[in-house]
């Protein structure tokens, strides 16, 4: 890319720098000379910046560095981009970024770590280019955490998109000796009213990338939005409809072989022997392999691997969980709750003085809640295929980090980072288990042993019994309530904290007296992020108290929680509007029941009423309705699904979802223990969004999540009086 | 919440499952054969010669037919799959494998499976017979649809 200046580089570097590669651009020397090999496939194509270019036939390419696991990121991030930049939708690619350094999240990084900084454009590289180190070091090109659009979307996206235009604008009114404030663009077409002069972006690509940089690009304000704000039709669905879509599982490699896998039952365990007598005469097999973690078999397809390695006979290693069954683990949670009794454990928040707000209070409520392991079940197993040879590996998978993948790979290789190309592929699914990367290391080590290809798939046994659990927690509520039915006593301990740090925090309910802690316990089993995460469980456990106190105060749900919020406006729209979709108030039938939750999290405010029919011998969910603010919402037909999808999910645990250990191993394999939920099962859902901060967004793959079951339960009790307080609802009966 | 906790914490979210362990190779690796190799049990001899023209057929034919033997096996006395074993097909009667559970309209077809029927049936089960079950495996390639028929005919044969 010769055309390129080096001045024109670093002016590049400082200007995008509103967040990005920029800032390393000026440590490190300029990033595009690196990445442009990866993403130009000819000599005329242009790089404006790291990510977006514009080639000869007017086409824009928005890089996304985010990866694509059904929740419509590579629309939503397009958008943001090319409404900025101005460009015809029509004519708008999307590609996704190479597992390369230059590509890390560091805006995901910046939101972190610093949501709220503000410095004047001048600081801005250093501050950014400090972050993307941070960022880098931590091998954070990553998709998760509900970060995408309300990270890299508002700080790298848009101002891209707005630097590009302005690249563009400025190389035209040079060119036309016009004013740039004289110029418009629209549609990736630039013109000139008074001399009616009009050309596409592509006619200045060249002459934009000498143009010095505006320091901070100008953003739209949401009234001149054109693409941002509507329901543009998800780029990934037709390929997924016509099944031409390429997910981790379907590459093919020449010379490609499979593998199967199994580890010990007991997380922990090794394999001390297996007797492969059997497997070495069976049909295809062409090695069995003691891992040392887990046994496979590599044969010339799938299922001969699978049936190869259903018939090796495996001694493992004893280990302390062998005796550890499900009962036990929750003794222990009870047991490191009353050793921390009034004082212990990690404090997380507090105001007031609870103890004697407790003491003083006319009315007591006390509860304890219990929610179990869940397992992610992606639809998708894991899998992964490796070819290791001549000092060189290439992976393929689906993966939530690519680059935490790719250096997952080389040192499982023993390879450097830049010996190992990843080829990342849709997801079909992640909820978080994609986020860790013991599948690339798995079949990277068969592929290193084996010296070819090699696909390596776990069954869904596998994929059940060896998934990185939600994990099971336990956790137990004091409250009290004045005379007048008000809450001010707030005191919750719990055995369960990971991420985000906020949620089993409820700074926007207006309770005077506070604390919140919690106490650690040692597990065996391995955890791992699960959609939502830690709301997933205090969702839970804190909307079912808060009804809890709700009914000790003689007050329904939804009035109670009008008063916590009486000085949140933006909050109590969201409640209003959930409660008013539903009727709240209106009669019901014999045995139904509505239930209301309210949970922010992931920077999105949610509240769901439930209607239950309680009829039967099991809950019987027909409706819900959604009230949602994640400030703005980018792209609403993608939005509302991620909501209805959020319910599918959440629901699903909420009826059926549970792990449980016997002899410290896994009990369920399968759909028929592990049941997902059935098109018969599933409630109507309606969903109003509402946009009630333009400047700050929210997320919006996992906010939908955490108000369901909550919202559910509260609805059974009120169909039923049955107060629940441990998922699933199949532990209960109802007959 | 200080900032050095919140780094903490996505340190865990992202790395939990890293290990820490540099990644060990095999402890015991039992290498049955190289892939190319040929299996010690093989279905046809088609293969034993590529520079044989009538040998290269039955070759591609014994490859195009692995997305056959999802459905069909071509192994004397094996149970039909979710189509009929396909054993001593040419020549046969449609829908006489016993133990299938054919289709009527395969049963009122009267075809008598010559390599020209099985060839055409292929093509486009569905237009030759309306009402066949077979709903997969249809062969657009002529080349393609000679050399499974070709392979059908030589596995019968021996």
């Amino acid at each position: 890319m010769g055309k390129w200046s080096r001045r024109a580089f670093i002016g590049a570097g400082v200007a995008a720098g509103g967040a990005l590669v920029v800032g390393v651009a000026v440590r490190q020397g300029n990033p595009i000379d690196k990445l442009s090999p990866l993403l130009t496939n000819g000599e005329n194509e242009q790089l404006l910046n790291a990510w977006v270019k514009v080639d000869t036939d007017n086409i824009v390419t928005a890089v996304i560095p985010h990866v694509e696991m059904g929740q419509g990121v590579y629309t939503a991030l397009a958008q943001m981009l090319a409404d900025e930049m101005d460009a015809d939708w029509n004519k708008v690619r999307i590609l996704e970024a190479p597992a390369d350094m230059q590509y890390v999240s560091d805006s995901i990084a910046r939101d972190f770590l610093a949501p709220d900084l503000q410095v004047p454009a001048w600081f801005e590289p250093t501050v950014a280019g400090g972050i993307l180190e941070l960022a880098q070091a931590m091998g954070l090109q990553f998709t998760g955490g509900s970060y995408s659009v309300r990270a890299t979307g508002q700080r790298a996206m848009r101002t891209a998109g707005a630097a590009a235009r302005e690249m563009l604008v400025a190389a035209a009114a040079s060119e036309w000796q016009v004013p740039a404030s004289e110029i418009a663009t629209a549609d990736s077409m630039i013109s000139h009213a008074k001399s009616g002069k009009s050309e596409p972006f592509a006619k200045f690509a060249l002459a934009a990338a000498e143009q010095s940089l505006p320091a901070k690009p100008k953003l739209k304000s949401p009234e001149n939005y054109k693409i941002m704000g509507q329901p543009m039709a998800r780029h990934d669905i037709p390929a997924k409809v016509d099944g031409s879509a390429v997910f981790g599982i379907d590459a093919d490699v020449p010379g490609m072989k499979y593998a199967a896998v199994k580890a010990p039952p007991v997380i922990g365990a090794t394999v001390e022997s297996m007797d492969a007598s059997t497997a070495k005469t069976m049909p295809g097999v062409l090695q069995i392999l003691n891992m040392g973690d887990f046994v496979a078999v590599v044969a010339d397809g799938y299922w001969q691997a699978q049936q190869a390695l259903n018939s090796i006979n495996a001694q493992y290693s004893k280990t302390e969980a062998d005796d550890l069954d499900l009962d036990a683990i929750f003794a222990r949670y009870a047991t490191s709750l009353d050793e921390a009794g009034e004082d212990g454990g990690d404090m997380q928040t507090e105001a007031g003085d609870v103890a004697k707000s407790f003491a003083g209070a006319a009315t007591k409520v006390e509860a304890e809640y219990k929610v179990p392991f869940l397992a992610h079940a992606t639809m998708e197993p894991m899998n992964c295929t490796a070819w290791v040879r001549d000092g060189k590996c290439d992976v393929w998978s689906g993966h939530q980090a690519p680059v935490n993948a790719r250096q997952t790979a080389a040192d499982a290789a023993g390879l450097a980072f830049e010996d190992v190309t990843y080829h990342n592929a849709y997801l079909g699914g992640g909820f978080g288990r994609r986020s860790t990367s013991d599948y690339i290391t798995m079949a990277t080590r068969i592929a290193s042993a084996t010296g070819y290809p090699v696909k390596m798939i776990w069954s869904r046994e596998e994929d059940t019994a060896q998934d990185h659990y939600r994990p099971s927690a336990t956790s137990r509520f004091r409250g009290g309530l004045d005379k007048d039915g008000k809450a001010v006593s707030w005191n919750n301990i719990h055995t369960h904290l990971f991420d985000p740090a906020d949620a089993p925090t409820i700074p926007y309910y207006n309770i005077a007296s506070h604390k919140i802690r919690k106490v650690d316990v040692p597990m065996h089993l391995r955890f791992g992020p699960w959609r939502s995460v830690d709301h997933s469980q205090h969702g839970f456990f804190i909307e079912s108290f808060v009804d809890e106190m709700a009914d000790a105060a003689g007050k329904d749900g939804y009035a109670f929680r009008q008063e916590l919020l009486a000085e949140s406006p933006r909050h109590l729209k969201v409640l209003d509007t959930a409660a008013r979709m539903s009727g709240w108030g209106s009669a019901l039938p014999e045995k139904h029941g509505r239930g209301i939750a309210f949970v922010p999290s992931f920077g999105s405010i949610v509240a769901q009423v439930a209607e239950v029919d309680m009829s039967g011998a099991k809950p019987k969910v027909t409706k819900v309705f959604v009230a949602a603010d994640p400030g703005f919402v980018i792209n609403p037909d993608g939005f509302t699904a991620q909501m209805e999808s959020a319910i599918v999910y959440g629901l699903t645990a909420a009826l059926y979802g549970e792990i449980t250990i016997k002899g410290g191993s896994v009990q369920q394999s399968n759909f028929h223990d592990y049941p997902m939920l059935r098109i018969d099962e599933m409630p109507e859902v309606e969903v109003i969004l509402i946009n009630g901060d333009h400047e700050r967004l929210g997320g919006g793959g996992e906010p939908g999540l955490p108000p369901i079951a909550p919202a559910v339960t509260n609805a059974i009790f009120a169909a039923t009086g049955t107060r629940i307080r441990e998922l699933p609802l199949s532990k209960h009966s109802f007959a | 919440m200080t900032t050095v906790r919140k780094l903490a914490c996505l340190s865990v979210f992202l790395l939990a499952a890293c290990g820490a362990d540099p990644a060990p190779g095999p402890v015991e690796q039992i290498i049955v054969r190289e892939p190319g190799a040929a299996p010690a049990v093989t279905l046809a001899t088609a293969d034993a010669n590529a520079d044989d023209p009538a040998s290269a057929l039955l070759a591609e034919g014994k490859a195009a037919f692995a997305n056959c033997s999802a459905c069909h096996s071509l192994e004397k006395g094996a149970p039909n799959g979710a189509g009929p074993n396909l054993f001593g097909i040419v020549g046969a009667a449609a829908a006489a494998v016993p133990g299938f559970s054919y289709s009527d309209a395969l049963k009122g077809s009267g075809i008598t499976w010559t390599a020209a029927e099985l060839d055409s049936f292929i093509a486009n089960p569905a237009a030759k017979v309306p009402g066949t079950t077979m709903v997969a495996g249809a062969i657009a390639d002529p080349a393609k649809r000679q050399a499974v028929t070709a392979y059908i005919e030589s596995v019968t044969a021996n």
